[in-house]
């Protein structure tokens, strides 16, 4: 429903005649402006969240502690969101399977430990693996429904999920496995603390958000997804084969889901299911964060970490989904297109 | 057109399972276990896919271990020697899924239904099956309010919430007084379900009246919690020198990870009442070190038994995993239902019914006595025992005579 206002713009670039609320979005605005003054914004009003959580809570180091776990949890988010919001905006396809190639991974992660390989020198079989099964997918599964209705996408990937999630629990059981890092321990964080695999996990998704980043920025194949992206026909008549285009990108995005598997493979407990726990709050980021783009993505999933802690102190005893909608729907009434627009 | 198509179809799936569902008039299924061969249906419906489809796998397990186990000795003997035949249903954990599917059962033949792990689900099944006339025997589901609706054919064999939560807080208090450390006060974590809430509600009015303090109480969401340790930080905070938590597997799982990194300085003891994580094999494994000397007051598998103890080694031998509670207390449903269609003669369901209601069957499961229902359907021996991880596996500590070792209070040596 968020979808159709959103694509509208795509083709209006920056100048785009849709009213907003902010001051900030002139028709003049370069396309690769940094809008400084939506981030402080943002800033000032996670602030403002922060100084009333401590009101609130009473207590200095718990609203510390919580926003240490939001900022780390929402680094994961991020990540997470970003091969679905790349997904999003270059081949149209809402991504139900997402969650489940992270499962995937989370499986291949624990496999791969098992026969003694180190959890994050396991990055270098998940990442490639995810990518080929990526490419799988898209030529031998979605190539037949691009283009068509988006209820046909959108079934065809929640099969591919129930597919998935089921073979899991036909070949592994039900029963919870578990990662363990050597040498995990409690970091101090000013007075909060952190596990080294939560903190590993958020920096390793930093790391990733910047070179997909670059890789959209800075390189030929980067400039041809962002081509597509803006317009599949126009970039077809300027020679870049889109086909091609549509498996790199499903499978960049995939690799993004193999990399968060194998990366919180060590905070979570195994199960065929798991998945799915990212799935939702992923989709939330994506939509917040603005479809398709990437450093929105991150962004979003600090925004949504924190909110989900945060939300902990204001209302006690509730889902951590019920603040994680809250600040969503607010977002969805004042920026239907998201905080911030498509970077195409 | 093609939206429309779709649309239709998705309307069109729930609307025929309701048909399906509401068609059965009452009383329209007795005999049906005559009829079938020379068989008598049970039913077992459970979760065995979705997010509990470990626990719901091991109680389908159990099942059809307590039938293979009654035909092996010879069937139903007052009933000829008539074989059990168990036919399973997966709720998928869904209470709408279950609801049709004990439908389908009933219709299928079954004289009596056990199941289901989920309260919700287990909710919608009485509902069937008072409406049918067939008795449903439940394995594991604590809510209260499932039998407080004054059905005739539900029973429960697991202790209720309430059961488990005042235990829980007697054991609490005799074991610290023993350990020289009274408790002072308590923290709860507990997830927010009917299930979480109603462990804390007895328990805090338990230990209240034995003098101690109960609070902060910190709810959280089972289903998509995916860090404690904000909430851990709150009771470090409070002082408090236990740490009560009542949830599930996944999230006992993170709990003690956010203990074992926040470390709160004044804490003596972390103490799950029906935790469904600190009392399991698996806890320790997944844990390692920093689950050592965690308690959990929970119904369990009375492990000093004979009984027990083959029924533990046929499950491993079988189906190669470590058996938990929940398959033995579906094992003894089952074996609930069986002692009342020998007692009946018959496999008319509301005799059976009658005769699980006035039957008297030997358990499993650590517990004062027998299973005997009271007026409401409620397990009148259902009570917790004290179980604590030592040496990295989970040992029966209280009461004594259902001891394999002793408990350790404080359990944390000073941090």
């Amino acid at each position: 429903m968020t979808s159709s206002p959103d694509q509208d713009h795509v083709a209006a670039g920056n100048g785009g005649g849709v009213a907003t609320l902010d001051p900030d979005e002139l028709p003049t605005a370069a396309p690769r402006t940094v809008p400084w003054l939506r981030i402080g914004v943002i800033a000032a009003l996670i602030v403002v969240a922060i100084v009333l959580a401590y009101v609130r809570a009473g207590s200095g180091v718990v609203v510390v502690q919580a926003v240490t776990t939001g900022i780390l949890i929402g680094g994961v988010y991020g990540l997470v969101a970003m091969g679905l919001t790349l997904i999003f905006g270059v081949l149209d396809i809402v991504n139900f399977a997402h969650g489940s190639f992270l499962a995937l991974a989370l499986f291949l992660t624990f496999g791969l430990t098992q026969a003694g390989l180190h959890v994050y020198l396991a990055l270098a079989v998940s990442v490639p693996a995810m990518f080929l099964l990526g490419v799988l997918v898209q030529r031998g599964i979605l190539a037949g429904a691009m283009g068509k209705p988006l209820e046909n996408q959108l079934l065809i990937t929640l099969g591919i999920s129930l597919i998935i999630e089921n073979a899991l629990l036909l070949f592994f059981g039900a029963n919870p496995r578990s990662v363990a890092l050597s040498g995990d321990r409690g970091v101090p964080i000013f007075e909060a603390v952190a596990n080294l695999s939560r903190i590993l996990a958020f920096v390793g998704a930093l790391l990733l958000a910047g070179l997909l980043y670059l890789l959209l920025q800075r390189t030929r194949l980067g400039t041809a997804i962002r081509a597509v992206a803006a317009n599949d026909t126009g970039a077809q008549l300027v020679g870049i084969d889109t086909r091609v285009i549509y498996a790199v990108t499903f499978a960049l995005g995939t690799a993004c889901a193999g990399a968060a598997g194998t990366l919180v493979a060590p905070l979570v407990t195994i199960e065929p299911t798991t998945g799915s726990l990212f799935n939702i709050v992923a989709f939330v980021v994506v939509v917040l964060g603005g479809m398709g783009n990437v450093v929105g993505a991150l962004i979003g999933g600090l925004i949504i970490g924190l909110a989900e802690q945060l939300g902990g102190i204001y209302l006690p005893g509730q889902s951590p989904l019920l603040s994680v909608f809250i600040v969503f729907v607010l977002v969805l009434f004042l920026r239907p297109q998201g905080l911030f627009r498509r970077s195409a | 057109m093609r939206k429309t198509w779709t649309l239709s179809l998705a309307l069109a799936v729930p609307l025929a399972l309701a048909a399906c569902g509401g068609s059965a008039p009452a009383g329209t299924t007795t005999g049906g276990g005559e009829q079938s061969g020379g068989t008598i249906k049970i039913g077992s419906l459970h979760p065995l896919s979705g997010s509990s489809a470990a626990d719901g796998q091991q109680m389908d397990n159990g099942a059809k271990l307590a039938v293979e186990a009654i035909n092996n000795a010879g069937g139903i003997k007052s009933q000829g020697g008539k074989k059990l035949e168990l036919v399973s249903a997966d709720t998928q954990g869904k209470p709408e899924v279950g609801q049709s599917e004990a439908q389908r059962l009933i219709q299928e033949g079954a004289v009596g239904l056990v199941g289901t792990y989920q309260s919700a689900v287990s909710a919608n099944v009485s509902t069937v099956s008072e409406r049918n006339k067939v008795p449903f025997v439940i394995d594991v589901s604590s809510a209260d309010s499932i039998l407080a609706q004054g059905y005739k054919y539900t029973f429960r064999v697991q202790p209720s919430s309430t059961v488990l939560g005042t235990s829980g807080a007697q054991f609490l208090d005799q074991v610290a007084k023993a350990g020289g450390k009274p408790v002072k006060t308590v923290a709860v974590l507990h997830e927010q379900g009917p299930f979480g809430t109603a462990v804390r509600d007895a328990f805090k009015a338990e230990a209240e009246k034995a003098g101690i303090k109960v609070g902060p109480a910190i709810a959280y969401d089972a289903a998509s919690v995916s860090d404690l340790t904000t909430q851990i930080t709150q009771v470090k905070a409070s002082g408090a020198d236990v740490l009560m938590v009542a949830g599930y597997y996944r999230d006992g799982v993170l709990a003690a990870k956010a203990v074992d990194t926040v470390k709160p300085p004044a804490l003596n003891a972390v103490y799950g009442v029906a935790n469904g994580a600190f009392d399991l094999p698996q806890f320790p494994k997944e844990v390692g070190a920093a689950a050592e000397g965690y308690f959990d007051a929970n119904y369990h598998a009375d492990m000093t038994k004979p009984d027990m103890q083959a029924l533990a080694k046929l499950y491993q031998e079988k189906y190669n995993d470590a058996i938990r509670t929940g398959a033995v207390l579906a094992y003894d449903s089952v074996e609930v239902i069986a002692a009342a269609l020998e007692k009946a003669g018959s496999a008319e369901p509301a005799k059976v019914r009658d005769a699980i209601a006035s039957g008297e069957v030997p358990t499993l499961i650590a517990g004062p006595g027998t299973i005997k229902f009271g007026p409401t359907g409620e397990n009148l021996n259902a009570t917790p025992i004290l179980m604590q991880v030592q040496s990295g596996a989970p040992k029966q500590v209280f009461p004594a005579d259902k001891a394999e070792a002793q408990p350790v209070y404080p359990a944390f040596k000073s941090q």
